[in-house]
């Protein structure tokens, strides 16, 4: 499956290190804000 | 901003702690995703299943959920984020006002009026650098 611009992202919950602590995070905490949601390969490399 | 790879949680804190925060200072304020066997990367078309990572793959999505703009390039070219921003801002700008930003637009630059009248005479109203 695969997403397409114009259409809704689909939502996900994942661990999370924010603020020096863990925590769950998912999309549509982020309802009615931007959000760039930016993958990479790993830590450690450039992104 | 959320990013987001397949290292856990617990290796996120450590990049942040040994490299990122020497590299900004107090380190990333945005939450670090883990998707340890990347089944997020999987729902965006981004998981590489032979190299078992996700590839680079950027998303800006808007307040309603829905998916304005994506990039997907291979693991060995990193991205450009003052492209990133400028789409992030010619988005913002276009749901709040409803006008198309032509290519290469910058807040504060002008926008175009579709319609009938513009047709064929976009050379006339806008310039490459307007």
């Amino acid at each position: 499956m695969s997403v397409k611009v114009g259409q809704k992202a689909p939502e996900f919950e994942a661990n999370a290190f924010v603020d020096g602590g863990f925590k769950k995070v998912k999309l549509s905490d982020y309802k009615d804000k931007w959000v760039v949601l930016c993958f990479y390969p790993g830590d450690f490399t450039f992104v | 901003m959320l990013s987001c790879s397949v290292d856990s949680q617990f290796t996120h804190k450590i990049w942040q702690e040994v490299e990122l925060s020497k590299m900004v200072d107090g380190g990333v304020q945005f939450p670090m995703l883990s998707d340890t066997g990347g089944k997020i990367g999987n729902l965006y078309g981004v998981y590489d299943e032979e190299g078992g990572v996700n590839i680079r793959g950027r998303f800006i999505i808007d307040p309603d959920g829905v998916v304005q703009a994506m990039e997907v390039l291979t693991p060995p070219v990193g991205r450009n984020f003052t492209e990133l921003i400028r789409q992030v801002q010619a988005f913002q700008h276009v749901r709040e006002t409803g006008e198309p930003t032509p290519a290469g637009w910058q807040p504060g630059k002008k926008t175009l009026k579709p319609g009938p009248d513009l047709v064929g005479k976009v050379w006339e109203t806008w310039k490459i650098g307007d």
